[in-house]
């Protein structure tokens, strides 16, 4: 089935096997690998785009379904060698160990901030309750997130692990 | 995947009837697809036809009238929490909603598939049972109201026949403003599968329970009255529900939880 496409502000037009997933499609038919399969079963966050303005697991969504969206992935965040605000603070805050769940992560805090440029701890919490990470323990995340939205006094309440 | 299927969009919900009473057997529907593509995945369903309910006009319509509120079947769980006026109107549907799965899994999946699925463990089926919610069933040969009370048939059964779908939730308006409160024993404090699940509302003087994860279907308790005591609504909702062992949690655990949840949201919910 022939789809049409926005992906990170680029229009695509591709055929695509109607049984394939958008975390698929995303991966072989645009060779976009930033976006990563974890558990492809939904439980793990790792392959979280935005579609249409709300953060979902790719790995769940056909591409058909797609056909007509806004996509946006992890490779639309740095412009050039230059990373956006979310991925500066997460290497400010040592939010990135292995690396695996940060493309979903990132995702997950874009959408949350594109509504609520202010949030909470417990808003953000909520926010990342679908993506697993096994290196950080959340906390430098979270903080991540609440210095970037202006509130770094939220280091040191939060208990690290 | 692996597994190859055809994939197909109707675009009015008279085509979407015709195309089920088409493919028969071989379809199976999707709305959000956070059960069906794993499951397919997996390899516990082969659907030679897979057909979006999302994208027919109106399916996605969450609307509020003289008749309460109606719900398309492409309603998602996060469509639900982000209007306003379902959570004034509405606290009971959006406390079940807000534990369900993961922010992720609520921007897609449906209130309608939550239901049809029929799983012991949905969220929202205490909800809708609680606040007295029918579903409208549409085929290609007419259409039928069905109370949620009579929806369920046992674990992944539902009364929907071969070639209809679930085209609108209707939640009356009489029971808008209805108050409770929904406590979901889950193994971690994120997303999980509920262990048991209670509900409790009241409205005028009315209460009633709904219970998750505790019998092949939810369950529906109306027989508890304010002149009970704690121990006395508890003994009525455990007399309802019939747990059993499983991967997730004992019989004893559960009907142990139950009677701790159904006691402390006895006192407190006002």
């Amino acid at each position: 089935m022939k789809i049409r496409l926005t992906v990170n502000g680029l229009a695509y037009e591709r055929d695509c096997a109607e049984h394939k997933t958008l975390l698929r499609f995303l991966r072989e038919d645009l060779g976009l690998i930033g976006t990563k399969e974890g558990c492809g079963m939904g439980e793990c966050g790792a392959c979280t785009v935005i579609l249409n303005g709300r953060a979902v697991n790719s790995c769940m969504v056909l591409a058909v379904e797609a056909d007509g969206a806004a996509i946006a992935t992890i490779e639309g965040e740095a412009s050039g060698p230059s990373l956006s605000d979310i991925q500066k603070a997460f290497q400010r805050n040592h939010a990135v160990q292995c690396g695996f769940c940060t493309a979903g992560m990132v995702m997950s805090v874009k959408e949350l901030l594109s509504t609520t440029p202010g949030p909470s701890v417990d808003q953000v919490k909520d926010a990342i309750e679908g993506n697993f990470c096994r290196c950080t323990g959340y906390t430098q995340i979270i903080e991540a997130v609440m210095e970037l939205t202006g509130h770094p006094e939220t280091k040191g309440e939060l208990e690290h692990v | 995947m692996v597994y190859e299927f055809r994939y197909l969009a109707p675009k009015t919900a008279a085509e979407l009837a015709a195309t089920l009473d088409d493919v028969k057997s071989d379809g199976k529907l999707l709305a959000g697809g956070t059960d069906l593509i794993p499951n397919i995945r997996n390899g516990m369903l082969k659907p030679r036809v897979v057909v979006d309910i999302k994208k027919y006009e109106g399916a996605g319509r969450l609307a509020f009238g003289s008749d309460g509120l109606t719900m398309g079947p492409a309603v998602t769980i996060n469509d639900l929490l982000r209007s306003k006026d379902a959570r004034e109107r509405y606290p009971v549907l959006c406390s079940c909603a807000h534990e369900l799965a993961s922010h992720q899994i609520r921007n897609r999946a449906t209130v309608a598939g939550n239901v049809v699925n029929a799983s012991p463990c949905s969220d929202m089926a205490p909800a809708l049972l609680c606040l007295g919610a029918r579903a409208v069933l549409r085929s290609a040969t007419g259409e039928r109201v069905v109370p949620f009370s009579q929806f369920f048939a046992g674990v992944k059964k539902t009364v929907l026949a071969q070639g209809e779908f679930l085209s609108m939730i209707v939640v009356p308006a009489e029971s808008a403003g209805t108050s409770g409160n929904y406590l979901k024993l889950k193994r971690i404090a994120g997303h999980d599968l509920g262990i048991v699940g209670v509900l409790m509302t009241r409205q005028d003087g009315r209460i009633r329970f709904g219970v998750s994860s505790a019998a092949p279907t939810p369950v529906l308790v109306d027989t508890v009255s304010e002149k009970d005591d704690p121990d006395e609504a508890a003994r009525k909702v455990l007399a309802a529900v019939l747990p059993i062992s499983d991967v997730r949690g004992t019989k004893e655990y559960r009907e142990h939880m139950i009677g701790v949840y159904a006691r402390r949201l006895f006192t407190e919910v006002k």
